[in-house]
C-alpha cells in the first residue's frame, strides 16, 4: 500500500540546517495498522507529514498504491488527500462553526457527491462512532473526547485507503483514549482500513499491527 | 468549480451565522455608512449646482438668450423674431430686454451698473422675478416715471451704506438715475425684490416703452430670453431658431453661467473626489481588517481545511463571499438610511445664501458607488485570505 523508500527531510532555519529525517525507508501492507513511536524530536510526525502528502520531502520517493506521490502537483495532491486519505491530527482539528455532522459530510461536499447521500453516510458514520445522539452539536458542546471522534468520523466517511493519526489521543484523558484507539482497531480489523498512527504511549501498540520506533530521523527497529 | 462554491457559500454561511454577531452589525453598519458617504457629499454638491441652475433659469437667463452679433449694439427686428420663436411649439414665452449704462443715486450714495428694461407682461412667461418682491408692487406695461430695484442695490435702511447699494432706499422713494447717453431721470422705487441670485438682486429694471423713449430706440433689444416648456432641449432649439433664420447669437443658459456654475462645480467635485476616495480607502480598510482578523484566528482552521483535501480557492472564495455580504448589507442598509436623510432634506431644505438646498441624487452616482464599494470589498476580501490560504499546510497548523 505505502512504500516508502530513502526519505530526507532538511529544514532550513536562517544559517542553520536542521535534518529531520536521514534516509528513512519502510513499507506498509494493506489493512496494516502500523504505529510509529519514538522521543520527542525523533522525527516521527515529520516522517508522518511527508506520507500523508502535508509536506514535501527533500529526497527520497514515496509510492502510494504503486503512485508516484511525490510527482504530483500541489492541486493533485489537495485532490488524492480528498479522495484517498484521511486525517486524525492532535486536539480534535475540526472546525468550531460547523456542526458535528457539517464537519463529517465537508470533504464529500467537497467530493461533489449528492446531499441526501453524504447526509446519510455522515449520519451512519457518526452513530457508528457513538454520536448519533450529537449530530447537531458544535464543537464547543462536546467533550475532547467526542471530538476526537468527530475528527475521526470525517477521516473516514469517505473510505480512505489510509488512515493517518497524529497522536490522536495526547489530549485525552486514558478513559477516551481507549475508546479511540478501540474504534481504530475496530476499523482496522472489520473494514480492514490502513491505519499509521504515531504515539508516543507504550500502552498503545498493543492495538496496532506493528510498530516502527524513530530515533533522530532514523528507523531504530521494527 | 460549482462544487467548489457550493463549498465557499457553505463556509461562508456559517461563519457569518455562528460567528460574532456583533462583528457583523458593526461591519455592516460601517459599511452602511461608509455608503451613505460615497451618495451623500456628491448629491449635496449636484443638489447645489441644481439650485444654481434653477436660479440662473429662472431669475437670469431663462432658457435661451439671443444677444447681438458680434459688434452689434442692438438686435434689430425684434417684434418679427419674437413671432418666429413664439411660432415654435413648445415655447413658453420670449421678453426683449434693454440693457444700458447707469449710474444711481439716492441722497449722497451713487452705484454704477447696468438698467435694464423689461415688457413687465412678456416678462412673466419667461422669468419669476415678480414673485420675489418684497415691498411693492410689480411694474406696469404703461409705467413710465418707476422702477424696480434688487435688494443689494437698494441697501438696508439703518445699515451703512456699502459700496454697491443706495444705503436704504424703500418703496416711494426718489432716485436718480443718470443713464449712459446722458440723459438724466427721477423714478420713483415701486418695488423692490429679492431673489437671492446675486447678480440679479443688484438689477433695476424699468419698463421697455420708458427705456425706448430715455434711448431714442424702437423695435429693437440688447436680449431677448426665451422659455421653453421643457428643460434639457434647449440645444434642440437653438437648431430650430437658426432654421427659422435667426441670425443672432444664441446661446443656452448653461453657456452663459459656464464659468460661473462651472467654476464652483468644479471646486465642489474635487471635494467630492477626495470625500469619495476616502471612503472608499475606508471600506478596503474596514474589510481588509475584519478579513484579516478573521483569516489570522482562523489560520489553523484554514490548514486543516487544507490538509483534509479542500481547494485553496474553495476557501479563499469563501472569505471573498464574506466580504461581499458585509458590503450588501452595508449598501441595503445604507440605501434605506439615505432614502430617509435625503427624504426629509427634500421635506426640509437646507437654507443656503443662494436659496434652498435639495439633495440631488444622481442615479449614475448610485450605480458607480455600488460598483466602486463591490470593487473594494473583493479586493479586500481577495487579499487577506489568499495570503493565508497560500501558506503551507503545517504552518499554518502549528505556526
Amino acid at each position: 500500500m505505502i512504500e516508502v523508500k530513502n526519505i530526507e527531510k532538511t529544514y532550513i532555519m536562517g544559517k542553520v540546517k536542521v535534518q529531520a529525517l536521514k534516509g528513512v525507508s519502510f513499507d506498509v501492507k494493506k489493512g496494516e495498522f502500523l504505529a510509529i513511536m519514538g522521543a520527542s524530536g525523533s522525527g516521527k510526525s515529520t516522517l508522518l507529514h511527508q506520507i500523508g502528502l502535508l509536506d514535501t520531502p527533500t529526497a527520497g520517493r514515496i509510492f502510494i498504491d504503486k503512485l508516484n506521490a511525490l510527482k504530483l502537483s500541489e492541486r493533485e495532491k489537495t485532490l488524492f488527500r480528498l479522495n484517498h486519505l484521511g486525517y486524525v491530527f492532535q486536539e480534535y482539528a475540526i472546525l468550531p462553526e460547523l456542526t458535528a455532522v457539517e464537519n463529517v459530510y465537508l470533504p464529500a461536499m467537497m467530493r461533489g457527491e449528492r446531499k441526501e447521500l453524504y447526509l446519510k453516510s455522515s449520519i451512519d458514520i457518526l452513530e457508528t462512532v457513538g454520536l448519533g445522539n450529537r449530530l447537531h452539536h458544535l464543537p464547543r458542546e462536546l467533550s475532547g473526547g467526542e471530538q476526537q471522534r468527530v475528527a475521526i468520523a470525517r477521516a473516514i466517511v469517505n473510505k480512505p485507503k489510509i488512515l493517518f493519526a497524529d497522536e490522536p489521543c495526547v489530549s485525552l484523558d486514558s478513559e477516551s483514549s481507549k475508546q479511540i484507539l478501540e474504534l481504530f482497531k475496530t476499523l482496522n480489523t472489520e473494514l480492514n482500513q490502513t491505519i499509521v498512527m504515531i504515539t508516543h504511549e507504550d500502552w498503545h501498540k498493543e492495538y496496532s499491527d506493528r510498530v516502527i520506533y524513530m530515533k533522530d530521523g532514523l528507523i531504530e527497529k521494527m | 468549480m460549482l462544487k467548489n462554491f457550493k463549498v465557499s457559500f457553505f463556509l461562508a454561511h456559517k461563519s457569518i451565522r455562528r460567528g460574532s454577531i456583533g462583528t457583523v452589525i458593526l461591519t455592516v453598519t460601517i459599511m452602511s455608512l461608509i455608503f451613505m458617504n460615497l451618495i451623500f457629499l456628491p448629491s449635496i454638491v449636484s443638489g447645489i449646482g441644481e439650485t444654481m441652475n434653477i436660479m440662473i433659469i429662472d431669475y437670469t437667463y431663462s432658457n435661451i438668450v439671443i444677444e447681438p452679433k458680434e459688434d452689434n449694439l442692438y438686435i434689430n427686428n425684434v417684434a418679427s423674431i419674437k413671432k418666429k420663436i413664439n411660432s415654435l411649439p413648445g415655447v413658453v414665452g420670449t421678453s426683449a430686454r434693454y440693457m444700458t449704462g447707469a449710474t444711481y443715486t439716492y441722497k449722497d450714495n451713487f452705484v454704477g451698473g447696468a438698467v435694464r428694461s423689461i415688457n413687465p407682461v412678456d416678462e412673466v412667461a419667461v422669468t419669476k422675478i415678480q414673485t420675489e418682491l418684497i415691498e411693492g408692487e410689480y411694474l406696469s406695461e404703461a409705467d413710465t416715471d418707476e422702477i424696480l430695484l434688487g435688494i443689494d442695490l437698494a441697501g438696508t435702511e439703518g445699515k451703512e451704506a456699502e459700496e454697491a447699494d443706495l444705503g436704504g432706499v424703500r418703496v416711494g422713494d426718489k432716485i436718480k438715475v443718470t443713464f449712459s447717453n446722458g440723459a438724466i431721470k427721477e423714478y420713483r422705487v415701486k418695488g423692490i425684490f429679492k431673489t437671492k441670485a446675486f447678480t440679479v438682486d443688484s438689477a433695476a429694471f424699468i419698463t421697455e416703452k420708458e427705456m425706448e423713449s430715455v434711448l431714442g430706440l424702437d423695435n429693437k433689444a440688447s436680449e431677448i430670453l426665451v422659455k421653453i416648456s421643457r428643460r434639457g432641449s434647449e440645444e434642440e432649439y437653438r437648431k430650430k431658431f437658426m432654421e427659422l433664420g435667426i441670425s443672432e447669437d444664441i446661446k443656452t443658459w448653461k453657456d452663459k453661467s459656464a464659468g460661473l456654475v462651472g467654476n464652483v462645480i468644479s471646486s465642489f467635485s474635487l471635494i467630492t473626489f477626495i470625500s469619495t476616495i476616502i471612503s472608499l480607502v475606508m471600506a478596503v480598510v474596514v474589510i481588509f481588517i475584519i478579513i484579516y482578523i478573521n483569516t489570522v484566528n482562523k489560520r489553523r482552521q484554514i490548514g486543516i481545511l487544507k490538509a483534509i483535501g479542500i481547494d485553496q480557492w474553495a476557501i479563499i472564495h469563501s472569505y471573498v463571499i464574506q466580504a461581499l455580504f458585509y458590503c450588501f448589507s452595508g449598501i441595503i442598509l445604507g440605501a434605506f438610511l439615505l432614502y430617509f436623510l435625503i427624504s426629509y432634506m427634500t421635506a426640509n431644505p437646507i437654507t443656503f445664501p443662494m436659496g434652498e438646498l435639495k439633495p440631488v441624487v444622481e442615479q449614475q452616482l448610485i450605480i458607480q458607488s455600488i460598483i466602486s464599494l463591490i470593487a473594494a470589498s473583493f479586493i479586500a476580501g481577495l487579499i487577506p485570505s489568499w495570503k493565508t490560504a497560500r501558506e503551507n499546510i503545517l504552518k499554518s497548523i502549528w505556526g
